[in-house]
């Protein structure tokens, strides 16, 4: 758990306007180069919200991953690769360099991997999205700049393009994951 | 915060479940299976909501069916009785849960997409266990329907506040807590008061805490179904994950990781609503 102190919760008409958001359903992604715009996901339980942005090129990708590993369904996986976890983040990666992002620029955070209550080692769902996450990380050498996972609760997480902040609403309290 | 008699009399307030619905469950218990389908029309043809459903679904792409349906007798015979049930009974419940969720702080649609999204999985589990598809379909369709009760009794921003002082208890601990009763009681309650058959009753009832002593697996079948929707990020509100997933019910199922990730998997697909308004440059092009 890396989080900075909570920020008071700002009204709705202070906040941006809902047009300027780019939704990220659930096993969805966007990418988008546009500074007026912010990336928005919502309720993040188990599945995790990888977020990917370049702050020279002002590009921005969000991921909202639901399973970790696509061997589960491998018909699901092909027709939406953001679904799992190991097809997700490389497809990602892959759409924001092609979209004038720089790899070796990217500011990686994540949120969510939240648990079932008392899951006593049977699922583990949320927990394996982490693990699954580190691995692909891993792989490919590439460090988690912030995150906030676990626990049971729910988070919706939003990524400005002006700037690359990232807060994480949850439980009524609002946090900036980035910058630290 | 509310005693339980405060929360019994909102539900006094609540809307009752639309007469097509009680008419076609009443029908679906009784062995729907052979419903005589004029009977059908005849009940889905009285509801202008539910008939445009009923056409735009038999329109659409998804069932693949050439030239388009002339009129609800048309649809009615493409679709069959149990599409046409089931099209009908997702309309009016999710008329009723629109909007419902809100002291969870889930957002408009929220709580209909997980009753859906619970739906579907119920249907496949009562598939693999002998349990009716349609009472299985119906029931974790309006698992949910007590959240409309809590947020009729729970100030703004009671249950954020419950939520983010919660210690690993259930969260349904926390509701009766508060409320005097959680919202799988209130459910249970308002579905007796609608006359529906009592197995409904009592899904609707266990969904989180299913009995070790049923009777027969409907009620493990809603909860497993519960779980998945959870799982597949639906209906998440300030509640989050904070519901045990049944070791009892696990076992007497015999469901295993693979099986609920592959559930998860087919739901989402299932209820990806309609493209969100506006722009979105990159989606699912891969």
């Amino acid at each position: 758990m890396s989080r900075s102190p909570s920020i008071p919760f700002q009204p709705e008409s202070l906040r941006t306007a809902e047009r300027d958001k780019v939704v990220v359903g659930v096993a969805d992604l966007a990418v988008v180069k546009d500074a007026s715009k912010s990336i928005i996901t919502y309720a993040l339980g188990s599945c995790i919200g990888v977020t990917l942005y370049d702050p020279v090129a002002k590009v921005a990708g969000m991921l909202h991953f639901m399973l970790p590993e696509s061997a589960v369904s491998a018909e699901k996986a092909a027709a939406n690769p953001a679904m799992f976890g190991d097809s997700g983040v490389p497809l990602l990666f892959d759409k924001v360099i092609a979209a004038g992002a720089r790899r070796e620029r990217l500011i990686v955070c994540a949120a969510g991997g939240a648990e079932v209550l008392a899951d006593d080692g049977h699922f583990r769902i949320g927990s394996r999205n982490r693990t699954i996450l580190r691995k692909v990380f891993w792989k490919h050498s590439i460090l988690l700049a912030s995150e906030d996972t676990g626990g049971q609760h729910s988070r919706t997480m939003t990524i400005r393009l002006a700037d690359g902040q990232i807060s994480i609403r949850s439980q009524g309290k609002e946090t900036i994951l980035w910058p630290r | 915060m509310a005693t339980l008699n405060e929360t019994i009399a909102a539900l006094d307030r609540l809307p009752a479940l639309p007469a097509t619905s009680l008419q076609l469950i009443s029908m679906l218990a009784g062995g729907g299976r052979d419903a005589d389908l004029r009977e059908v029309e005849r009940i889905v043809s009285r509801d202008e909501a539910v008939t445009a459903s009923v056409l735009r679904r038999a329109n659409s792409a998804a069932y693949g069916m050439r030239g388009r349906v002339a009129g609800i007798g048309d649809a009615v015979r493409r679709l069959g009785t149990r599409e046409l049930c089931r099209i009908a009974l997702e309309t009016q419940t999710s008329g009723m849960l629109a909007n419902a969720g809100r002291s969870y702080g889930l957002r408009r649609g929220a709580l209909s997409q997980s009753a859906l999204g619970g739906a579907i999985a119920a249907d496949a589990l009562a598939r693999d266990h002998g349990v009716n598809r349609e009472i299985a379909f119906v029931a974790a369709l309006l698992r949910d329907i007590g959240k409309l009760a809590i947020d009729a009794v729970a100030g703004p921003d009671a249950l954020e506040r419950i939520a983010a002082a919660a210690d690993n208890r259930p969260f349904l601990a926390y509701e009766r807590e508060a409320f005097g009763a959680d919202h799988a009681e209130l459910g249970a309650i308002l579905c007796e008061r609608w006359s529906l058959p009592r197995e409904i009753v009592q899904a609707v009832r266990g969904h989180h805490e299913p009995p070790a002593d049923a009777a027969e697996p409907l009620t493990d079948v809603v909860h497993a179904a519960d779980c998945v929707a959870r799982w597949a990020g639906l209906g998440l509100g300030c509640d989050g994950l904070m519901y045990p997933f049944d070791a009892g019910a696990r076992e007497r199922l015999g469901v295993n990781r693979d099986d609920l990730e592959a559930l998860v998997a087919s739901v989402i697909a299932a209820t990806v609503p309609e493209e969100a308004p506006g722009f979105l440059p990159v989606r699912r092009s891969a």
